[in-house]
């Protein structure tokens, strides 16, 4: 008897992730179907066709947003990693005078809706009269993942052991060397983490990139914003079909470093 | 060690190097750029390739949906952001009095002679020294006739209980309303406070009906069957026709709102010369032409209007019947009151 | 050695002025400025006035007004609830998995995130509309004589509002279910205890830092958002997100905009104490 309520109660979860992943998955569906659709509305379905792929390398706006869209993610990961990961350490470590407010600060772009930061960057941009543009862009996008990159890297700096430094540092090799060839490699994981995820919050970002671009640095969310409102053509569906193909394969590539990232990270937070 | 930091050293330099060439692509752009700001549906990218081969200047192209939203980018911007928008009548009086605009080299754009002498000279920018007309936007309604049989020929017919949830309106709060405005036989410019109050109740009184709100496409929603009146642009209720032929424009009996659309440069723009340049190409006939067909609004240039074809012609929405534009009033820059009507629409749409 | 000593303060330096100066520069200051802007007064033309003012505070209090922060309020709710409710079965079966399950549902869960959301949600658009895929589907099948009304309702936002922050409830649960100790079920049923019992009185407890976690991560970023409730509310509901773009964006009147975010902070500041109350680990928010 148990073992046949146990197996309902499986079969009845095994039901409900599907139909949450089918969730999940419905409208890229619809979005990859419609990129073949011979119309040119996103509405019926009339026949099927490659032509928009063509089409979407004739459309310069939307090419010239998809590569101001990989400037600006590609800058702001790599600086805010750069930043990210030495301050992590350096919180991990330190003790100073007013870490607390630093702490604080550091939760802020994590916990508050994401239309505050992108009107107060607005607002100091503004004031400090600098125009908008792909260097805002980056700036702002820094400024809302490096509190991601920081945490990341804490969670597997929790686990870390602080004597292979010691023991680094007894054998003769100065501070910069052993971060180098020390606390960096055990770090890793958790570094590349975070710069994937600084990656994909700044591919996907719309709110705080709707504040803060300029009419010269139109990213891919805010061209793909101003076009769903008046009426997406199915070029749009052939790109976004294509940056997923190419988001799945480098996640299939890089599978075994996430399994190893995701489980480090997880194992990490246990020993906490 | 030493690997570790030459790599680091080149992400760094990558980096370095990125940013360097966006900014040095903004400063090779000095002399072959036009920044253009315009609304979204009113620029068809033919045009546009075509100034760019003939004459190798680059147009950056961004939009917005309203006259508000314009005003407030270019204001809040850095100085010199755009080199060319285009402002609705009152907004040119607007921008005009507040010293937002740079006066035009009219030497420069003789082919303003292409313009109907009705639309020159007008109370917002008398001797067109600061603007130039483009295309004539006004707001009408429309129904889809397999789904109204009965028809619609007055504004007030919309309110009607039995078309809960069946209007796209506009986006906008001087179309919308002006709407109720003239449907209580005021003027579009009512400041009186018992006058907007009542034109307040009345808007209230229609949102039930309103299925949703779309400046930028509605047409879709009247194509789509999502809606089955519409308050529309009138080149959106034409190309709805187009694809929908059970789309029947209505000029309403108690009178429309003109919305003549304008060139204008914004002060301290980078490239005045470009920008003028393009004005001067967009008054050709064969262009104007072009944008009338992609985008058929009420085209004020008589040389190009020669050129349009019968089913631009014949059509009402594009045309606007004699009857219609003499009853039309012009919207008009509300000042200190503007207050008023973004508090009115804030109660409105959250109603 | 002398040397040494004296750069002993250096890796501090290094490490820590970077990220403390880029934070004071760029959330402190500018968040400083938001809320001196709040008390500042509008020119007619639309300039900000330099004077002191409590005139956007006043505005606030106006029936109109709270009743945008009591819908934005009431959306958030109802999406965390229903995040909850999917979530927490698909965390559960989730963990129950092998380890090369538990991450190929990772996976399947983090890759809708890379393709962009607006695209996905316009997904929605062609789906939920009235001849749509699923008003198709209905109607061919005889289900339903005329199209099920969904799109631009409020139902239609907060179905894309779960949509789009699902996985920020997802995986903190999963975290946090990840780490029960299942000895602890046994010992339970061991003792007699029914399933449904022990799940109440052992497992939910042991999970409930997830679900506030997750709940944090969800209902926040819902206050904020704008971008569901314009493409599938069809500009009907007007969200204190809207209200906030439109005085930047629309009518350019920055010091209301300022008094609104204020407000949204100290709600947000507001459930955070609430939850750090509960038993909530701040550090369990951020880690996505």
């Amino acid at each position: 008897m148990k073992k046949t309520k146990q197996k309902i109660i499986k079969t009845f979860g095994k039901l409900h992730a599907v139909l949450i992943l089918l969730f999940l998955y419905l409208p890229i569906f619809v979005v990859v179907a419609f990129s073949f659709n011979e119309s040119r509305r996103n509405i019926v379905f009339t026949g099927f066709t490659f032509e928009w792929y063509g089409k979407m390398f004739e459309n310069t706006r939307l090419i010239e947003a998809f590569g101001n869209t990989v400037i600006v993610a590609l800058c702001s990961t790599i600086i805010s990693t750069v930043i990210g990961t030495i301050g992590a350490i350096g919180l991990h470590k330190y003790k100073f005078k007013g870490k607390g407010i630093i702490d604080t600060l550091m939760y802020i772009p994590v916990v508050i809706p994401e239309i505050i930061l992108g009107i107060a960057l607005l607002v100091i941009f503004s004031a400090a009269q600098m125009p908008l543009g792909l260097l805002t862009l980056i700036i702002a996008h820094v400024t809302f993942s490096i509190p991601f990159v920081v945490f990341t890297v804490k969670a597997r700096l929790n686990g870390f052991d602080p004597s292979v430094e010691e023991a680094a540092m007894d054998l003769g090799a100065n501070r910069l060397r052993t971060f180098f060839e020390v606390t960096l490699p055990i770090i890793m994981p958790g570094v590349i983490s975070g710069a994937l995820l600084a990656l994909t919050l700044s591919m996907d970002d719309v709110i705080i990139s709707f504040f803060t671009t300029g009419p010269r640095s139109t990213t891919l969310p805010m061209q793909i914003y101003s076009m769903v409102r008046s009426g997406v053509s199915p070029d749009v569906n052939a790109l976004s079909t294509l940056i997923l193909i190419g988001t799945i394969t480098i996640a299939i590539l890089t599978q075994s470093g996430i399994i190893t990232t995701i489980k480090n990270n997880i194992l990490g937070r246990k020993q906490k | 060690m030493k690997r570790m930091l030459c790599i680091c050293l080149s992400l760094l330099m990558i980096a370095g190097t990125l940013t360097g060439c966006s900014g040095s692509k903004s400063s090779k752009d000095d002399k072959k750029t036009l920044n253009f700001f315009n609304w979204t549906e009113y620029m068809p990218d033919s045009v546009l390739k075509a100034f760019e081969k003939e004459t190798g200047i680059k147009v950056n192209y961004t939009t917005f949906s309203s006259n508000e939203e314009m005003l407030n980018k270019i204001k809040s911007g850095e100085k010199g952001m755009y080199d060319l928008t285009i402002a609705s009548d009152y907004m040119v009086d607007t921008m005009r009095t507040s010293g937002l605009l740079e006066k035009l080299d009219q030497a420069k754009i003789p082919n303003i002679g292409n313009i109907d002498s009705k639309y020159t000279n007008m109370y917002f920018d008398e001797g067109n020294n600061y603007s130039v007309p483009y295309m004539i936007s006004n707001a009408i309604l429309c129904y889809d006739k397999s789904k109204i049989p009965e028809g619609i020929n007055s504004i007030n017919d919309i309110f009607d209980k039995k078309y809960k949830n069946s209007i796209v309106m506009l986006d906008d709060i001087r179309m919308v309303m002006g709407l109720a405005a003239i449907s209580l036989g005021y003027s579009v410019n009512e400041t009186d406070p018992a006058k907007v109050e009542k034109i307040k109740q009345k808007l209230i009184s229609l949102k039930p009906n309103i299925k949703l709100f779309d400046s930028d496409s509605p047409k879709t929603s009247m194509i789509s069957g999502e809606t089955s009146i519409g308050f529309m642009w009138c080149a959106e209720v034409a190309l709805a026709m187009q694809e929908n032929p059970n789309i029947v424009p209505v000029y309403p009996k108690e009178g429309i709102s003109l919305m003549i659309d304008n060139f204008v440069i914004p002060k301290d723009a980078k490239h005045k010369a470009n920008a003028e340049k393009f004005i001067e190409f967009l008054l050709r006939p064969e262009i104007s032409k072009m944008v009338s067909a992609e985008f058929p609004y009420v085209n004020p240039n008589k040389a190009a209007f020669e050129l349009l074809p019968d089913s631009y012609k014949n059509n009402a929405a594009s045309n606007p019947p004699a009857s219609a534009l003499d009853k039309a009033q012009l919207v008009k820059n509300l000042g200190d009151n503007a207050q008023l009507y973004d508090d009115v629409w804030t109660e409105f749409k959250n109603s | 050695m002398k040397a040494k000593k004296r750069f002993k303060g250096l890796p501090k330096i290094v490490t820590l002025a970077p990220v403390s100066i880029w934070l004071l520069l760029l959330i402190a200051i500018p968040l400083i400025y938001i809320l001196v802007i709040s008390f500042l007064g509008r020119n007619s033309n639309g300039s900000i006035r330099y004077s002191f003012a409590l005139e956007n505070y006043q505005k606030l209090i106006n029936a109109q007004y709270l009743k945008i922060y009591a819908q934005s309020l009431l959306i958030a709710f109802f999406t965390t609830i229903i995040s909850i409710l999917l979530s927490y079965p698909f965390a559960y079966h989730m963990a129950g998995g092998s380890k090369t399950k538990k991450v190929i549902m990772m996976l399947l869960v983090i890759v809708p995130f890379w393709t962009n959301s607006l695209i996905r949600l316009y997904g929605w658009k062609t789906i939920l509309g009235s001849e749509g895929i699923l008003n198709g589907l209905l109607m061919k099948t005889h289900l339903i004589q005329q199209p099920l009304q969904l799109l631009f309702t409020m139902p239609a936002v907060i179905l894309g509002m779960v949509y789009t922050l699902i996985p920020f409830m997802i995986l903190p649960l999963y975290a946090s279910v990840e780490k029960l100790d299942h000895s602890l079920l046994e010992a339970a049923s061991d003792l007699g205890a029914k399933r449904y019992h022990a799940f109440l009185q052992i497992t939910l407890p042991l999970t409930l830092p997830g679900i506030f976690a997750g709940s944090i991560m969800v209902f926040i970023p819902a206050l904020g958002y704008f971008f569901v409730s314009d493409l599938l509310g069809g500009g009907n509901n007007m969200l204190i997100g809207n209200l906030i773009k439109n005085q930047f964006n629309i009518s350019q009147n920055w010091p209301l905009g300022a008094a609104l975010s204020i407000v949204l902070i100290a709600v947000t500041i507001l459930l955070v104490k609430l939850y750090t109350k509960v038993g909530g680990n701040i550090d369990d928010l951020g880690v996505a």
